[in-house]
């Protein structure tokens, strides 16, 4: 029996986002970027996403004069990856 | 990386494999330099130590084993500024937490020492039987191999796990051969195997 996806994490992008915060304290927007190889706007646009979800927090604030974003996980990110990578087992014991 | 919202079970494990791994790579990337940096620092201060150890005055030069720690954390401190920002990590945090306590180790170690040579504490006190001597040297050399050997398996690096097991454990009994200042050019040894050469191979790895 297939469990859901959750489809807010079953897209690539935002499911790389959300791993690579998994094992982070926190980490900021360049390096997300440069990570996942995805463009600043779309990147942008997938990070409200998970916002809104209430899965990570999106800190604004100033490095000396440079503005920097922060992104980390929250607890309820972290159990929705969780059940993600559970769901992900049902569809792989049948796959095959 | 493109948002595709038709993704097969395999797919999803493998985005999530990468960016663990990527994760991991880019810590390792930037553990070269200051494994130099700290190896280059014992060098200097074992080779100096050691000689005015001979010629100088005594152990009590060991107190500018202090100095190079100062020295080391202002020149770490200042490398963090210039790099590339990394976020802080599981991997990263566990790794600082490993040479943390090492440095802990050591210094209380050495500190107690210290405190003996001076007179504060009693050499009865530290070593009860008469003509025993703590084996400092054997004893940090094979701590800086374990938090060295740590360090490697965690960021699964062979270069770095091999270079320290040698360094350590061949340390530890090389330094137990000589006394005096001579030990700490066992110590100069131990750098240059368990963090100077292994800190360049991690350096050639990530510049590929």
């Amino acid at each position: 029996m297939f469990q859901p996806l959750d489809p807010l994490l079953h897209s690539e992008l935002r499911l790389a986002v959300m791993s690579l915060l998994l094992g982070a304290e926190k980490a900021e927007f360049p390096f997300i970027m440069e990570q996942t190889g995805a463009t600043a706007g779309n990147l942008s646009v997938q990070l409200d996403k998970l916002s809104e979800a209430g899965y990570i927090t999106i800190e604004k604030t100033f490095k000396g004069k440079r503005p920097c974003t922060t992104c980390r996980i929250t607890p309820a990110g972290l159990k929705a990856f969780e059940d993600y990578v559970e769901a992900l087992k049902s569809y792989l014991h049948t796959d095959k | 990386m493109e948002e595709k919202e038709i993704m097969t079970a395999e797919r999803s494990l493998e985005i999530i494999r990468e960016s663990i791994e990527q994760s991991r790579r880019a810590m390792t990337k930037q553990s070269g330099r200051p494994m130099i940096w700290w190896g280059s620092l014992v060098v200097v201060f074992a080779v100096l130590i050691a000689y005015l150890w001979t010629n100088h005055g005594g152990p009590v030069w060991n107190v500018l084993w202090f100095v190079m720690t100062v020295i080391g954390m202002v020149g770490a401190k200042m490398m963090d500024r210039q790099r590339e920002p990394l976020p802080k990590n599981i991997i990263g945090s566990v790794i600082g937490k490993v040479w943390s306590a090492f440095g802990i180790f050591c210094c209380g170690l050495g500190f107690i020492t210290c405190l003996a040579g001076l007179g504060v504490v009693s050499f009865k006190a530290l070593a009860p039987t008469p003509g025993y001597f703590i084996p400092i040297t054997s004893i940090i050399t094979f701590a800086l191999g374990m938090a060295s050997t740590t360090t490697g398996l965690i960021l699964k690096n062979r270069a770095i796990s091999i270079c320290s097991v040698i360094a350590g454990i061949g340390g530890f009994f090389l330094a137990l051969h000589f006394a005096g200042g001579e030990q700490l050019l066992v110590m100069a040894a131990v750098a240059v195997v368990g963090l100077i050469i292994p800190g360049i191979i991690v350096n050639i790895q990530t510049r590929k």
